[in-house]
């Protein structure tokens, strides 16, 4: 076997090793094990740049893990390197470099263990490029549960904080139940095409199974998806996870790991070919796509919290692009998923610049004033969100309107819930950047704020940049993770006015609404609807009560029967009664009399005769 | 005219049976030792007997009668060692009554 | 064949008479009356071993059992001087009864089909028989009993003046010839005791000696100091 063949190994390899040295050997020189896990990241972009201008190595080799009696269902472990993936490689591993570089100045002069942070990043690399790069789903689903490990240690970083542990908790539990979905659809897949290879997939046609059984292989499988991009019901964990260092949110819950999701169903969808997903299938996904974005964006109206305004854009943003997938526009759901990779990392990035300037403050409204004291980061705030509201000319309005696009053609019923997001998610941004940047600082943390270090000033940049240019042709083309994608440009038609309509909307209403920074409280507070809202309309208090209340109860009583009745009841209570009645019982042969002992005697001795004489 | 071995079993038998009769009906735990001293006796007659139907010409096969002889001493010793405790026994309790030895039940 | 009449009666009569005596043991609520049944029962018994030709089994019934053992039980029972007369209860009284007899049934059904059964003859009459039936017919081969004792049976030298008287005196019946030599058991049981049963004869004497020290040690009185 050609080694050189073997050479995008390295996109798994580097990064796990690296995560096993930083924990094994680094745990006590932090300075040391970032600057490998930050090695190792620019290792496997600079890789990924290769490949994409033009390298050649083949097909890499594959590895037959557990070997079954038929080849086609034989549990292997290869890569596959098409556009698809090397480019949404470049992504996880662009943004992964750059949420490295600015975590070393984040991360700076924090009291935790760093090297367990970085192990956790570069661990977190490792699942997702196996996601990325995997030719079978049976591959996807290990990466799946890793990628859930890894932002498992990643949020609860910083575990001694109990909500950070429970954030941590909560988004692997609520992850493993879309993953059960997950796994069903998994072994439907075997039943439906005989195999788990994507490449494979494209071979056996699909249609002569009943459209009932795709539906449900289809709905199983975005079960995955619903966990791991959050999208409603299960999208309770992505707000918590915030609770996790910023450049996590930035990296797992901006850029990667929540797109992994909408990646794989994409992924579905080239391989399996778009006559799989049936009407009733792709009404599901689109209707809780929709769902979330509406419901994310509402809600991220009363945040409060920076990144929790931004962990529910990304929501909304996520709802985006599972609508897109579910209306078959596969790649406008990537190029969405491209640009807000960039534009949310640099949203998340700012936030985290932000935060760590103002002493660790997230209330929006102990800001105020930091357009004057951190000029740049502002400005590269701003950037990210021009981008994320969509206005003419930023990577984000380009994404945008591909999935209206694809909307009106399709659905338009989808078209007008996704202008009304866009109006909301424009206002609410809105809202942010003029409680925050404007006016006047309202609290100490905000006052003493200046200008971040250059470590997270210089992705802040990179990132602006990308922000404002990769929506465009020539970046485009030849990044967006979908195979022959051509950027749509600009084109004046009815969906350009419309969203253009609804981006005037938002911003006229939240100026109207906030002035120009010179609110110190948000007028619209205090009523039901807010509070609804800033309760995230009560579904984390449903679940706890109903789901997790209910399970408990339901656990408790069951082990509280096993507990009392089983345990103590039968077995400890059970056996000491059955004993002392025994004993009793055999107290009667004890009865103190010479008598009955020698006539006891004399039975066994005539038992003893009649075994031996008859 | 011969007697059969079997005649000398039954009476043998017998005897023990009646001895076993007694140590289980009586109370007295002296009797009751004697009646325990009768069923050795008895098994001494059985063994006798045997040697006897075991022999070739009329003379015996003796190891069986050697084998009575040693009950017979055993049968001594027991008696001084059982009579010994029943006196121990009377010095304690100031009685025979056997009903009475159950002070390890309570 | 005199003898061997006798030797019937013997047994029948003492047998009947032993089994009368043991149930006046346990019939007799006095402990004394007992131990005076149990003597009578043991000198039956005795005499049902001399029937069977073993004199010093009989002997040694009658001065171990006979003797010392029930002299040391009526000494127990004067010193203890037991007066209370016991009563029979209903229960125990039957289930002992009941116990025994179906022991007695056991053992009568076990003897009676024993396999081999073989009949007993008096001992006196047996060996004249063999001893003389040999002179009769084949005076040689009594003589040769003589010089191959072997031929006999194991313990034949002891038997040498039987045989010899009567090989030396032909017109001798062997009934006379026993009588005047005299039946050897008590060299023959000694022979068997001293030489094959040696150890454990020596052991058995030092369980006696143990039963000794154990019942000095037992019945002495405790002093409490």
């Amino acid at each position: 076997m050609n080694m050189i063949q073997n050479l995008p190994w390295l996109f798994l390899v580097l990064p796990l090793l690296v995560a096993a040295i930083d924990w094994l050997c680094f745990s006590k020189c932090p300075k040391t094990a970032a600057t490998l896990s930050t090695l190792s990241a620019a290792a496997t972009f600079g890789l990924c740049i290769a490949y994409l201008s033009g390298l050649q190595t083949g097909i890499p080799g594959v590895y037959v893990w557990m070997p079954t009696a038929s080849a086609a269902l034989d549990l292997h472990l290869g890569l596959i390197t098409d556009d698809l993936a090397m480019r949404m490689m470049l992504v996880v591993t662009g943004i992964g470099l750059l949420v490295h570089i600015f975590s070393i100045g984040y991360m700076k002069g924090d009291s935790s263990n760093l090297s367990r942070y970085f192990a956790g990043l570069s661990i977190f690399m490792f699942s997702m490029s196996t996601i990325v790069l995997a030719d079978n789903l049976a591959m996807t689903f290990i990466g799946w549960e890793m990628v859930g490990f890894s932002s498992y240690l990643l949020i609860g970083h910083w575990f001694h904080k109990a909500s950070a542990a429970d954030a941590a908790k909560k988004a692997f539990i609520t992850n493993r139940v879309g993953d059960f979905g997950f796994l069903l659809g998994i072994l439907l897949t075997i039943g439906v095409f005989g195999t788990l290879t994507f490449a494979d997939m494209g071979n056996v046609s699909g249609t002569a199974v009943a459209p009932a059984l795709l539906t449900a292989m289809v709905i199983c499988l975005f079960c995955g998806a619903i966990g791991k991009s959050a999208q409603f019901p299960l999208h309770v964990w992505l707000p918590d996870a915030m609770e996790g260092p910023t450049p996590v949110s930035a990296l797992i819950h901006a850029a990667t790991m929540v797109a992994a999701g909408v990646y794989m169903m994409v992924r579905l969808q080239v391989s399996m070919g778009t006559e799989i997903f049936t009407e009733t299938a792709c009404l599901v996904i689109s209707t809780v796509g929709a769902i979330t974005a509406v419901m994310a964006a509402i809600i991220a109206t009363q945040q409060d919290d920076i990144k929790r305004v931004l962990a529910y854009s990304t929501l909304s943003q996520l709802g985006y692009m599972v609508m897109a997938v579910g209306l078959l526009a596969g790649e406008a759901a990537m190029f969405h998923l491209y640009t807000h990779a960039w534009f949310k990392a640099l949203l998340f990035l700012g936030a985290g610049a932000i935060i760590v300037c103002c002493h660790h403050e997230q209330d929006i409204w102990k800001m105020g004033g930091l357009a004057k004291r951190m000029p740049l980061t502002v400005l590269c705030f701003l950037m990210g969100t021009f981008a994320l509201i969509a206005v003419p000319g930023f990577s984000g309005f380009f994404s945008k309107e591909a999935i209206l696009d694809a909307a009106i053609v399709n659905h338009p019923t989808f078209f007008w819930i996704g202008a009304g997001v866009a109006a909301i998610t424009t206002f609410y941004m809105t809202r942010l950047c003029l409680v925050a940047f404007l006016g006047s600082a309202r609290d100490h943390g905000a006052e003493h704020a200046t200008e971040a270090g250059p470590t997270m000033v210089l992705p802040l940049l990179l990132l602006a940049v990308m922000a404002i240019i990769s929506g465009y042709g020539f970046m485009a083309d030849k990044l967006v993770p979908a195979e022959g994608f051509t950027a749509p440009g600009f084109h004046f038609g009815f969906t350009f006015y419309v969203s253009l309509g609804a981006l005037v909307l938002g911003l006229a209403a939240a100026i109207v609404v906030y002035g120009w920074g010179k609110r110190e409280r948000d007028p619209l507070a205090g009523n039901f609807i807010s509070k609804a809202l800033r309760n995230r309309l009560y579904i984390d208090a449903i679940y706890d009560k109903l789901v997790i209340g209910g399970i408990q109860e339901c656990g408790a009583r069951i082990i509280e029967f096993i507990d009392f009745v089983v345990i103590r009841g039968l077995l400890v209570q059970g056996i000491s009664w059955l004993v002392g009645r025994f004993g009793v019982l055999l107290s009667w042969l004890q009865c103190g009399s010479l008598r009955a002992y020698s006539c006891i005697t004399g039975l066994g001795l005539l038992i003893i005769i009649i075994i031996i004489a008859l | 005219m011969t007697i059969p071995l079997a005649h000398y079993l039954i009476f043998s038998g017998i005897l023990f049976s009646i001895g076993l009769a007694g140590v289980l009906i009586r109370k007295n735990i002296l009797v009751v030792f004697m009646c325990l001293e009768m069923m050795l006796s008895a098994a001494n007659i059985s063994l006798v007997a045997f040697s006897r139907a075991q022999g070739t010409n009329g003379i015996p096969v003796y190891d069986a009668q050697v084998l009575s002889l040693f009950i017979v001493a055993i049968a001594a010793a027991e008696v001084s060692i059982g009579l010994a405790l029943i006196v121990a026994m009377f010095r304690a309790t100031r009685s025979v009554d056997s009903t009475s030895l159950n002070t390890l039940k309570d | 064949m005199f003898e061997s009449a006798i030797c019937q009666i013997i047994f029948y009569v003492f047998a009947v008479l032993a089994i009368a005596c043991a149930v006046g043991v346990i019939a007799f609520r006095n402990p004394v009356a007992s131990a005076m049944n149990m003597a009578l029962c043991f000198g039956f018994t005795a005499a049902v071993l001399f029937g069977m030709g073993a004199q010093f089994m009989g002997i040694v019934q009658l001065i171990v059992y006979a003797g010392a053992i029930l002299v040391l039980f009526l000494f127990v029972v004067m010193m203890l001087d037991v007066k209370e007369e016991e009563r029979f209860c209903k229960l125990p009284l039957f289930i002992g009864l009941m116990v025994a007899s179906v022991f007695a049934g056991m053992v009568v059904y076990v003897s009676i089909n024993l396999p081999g059964v073989q009949d007993i003859t008096c001992p006196f009459a047996r060996l004249c028989d063999n001893i003389g039936a040999l002179a009769v017919t084949d005076t040689p081969a009594a003589t040769a009993c003589v010089q191959a004792p072997s031929a006999l049976g194991g313990y034949l030298p002891e038997l040498n003046s039987t045989a010899a008287n009567l090989a030396a005196n032909p017109g001798m019946t062997p009934e006379s010839a026993a009588a005047a030599t005299g039946y050897p058991d008590v060299k023959l049981l000694g022979k068997t005791l001293f030489t094959q049963y040696n150890i454990a004869f020596v052991i058995l004497s030092f369980a006696l000696l143990a039963g000794t020290v154990g019942a000095v040690a037992l019945a002495r009185k405790i002093r409490k100091d």
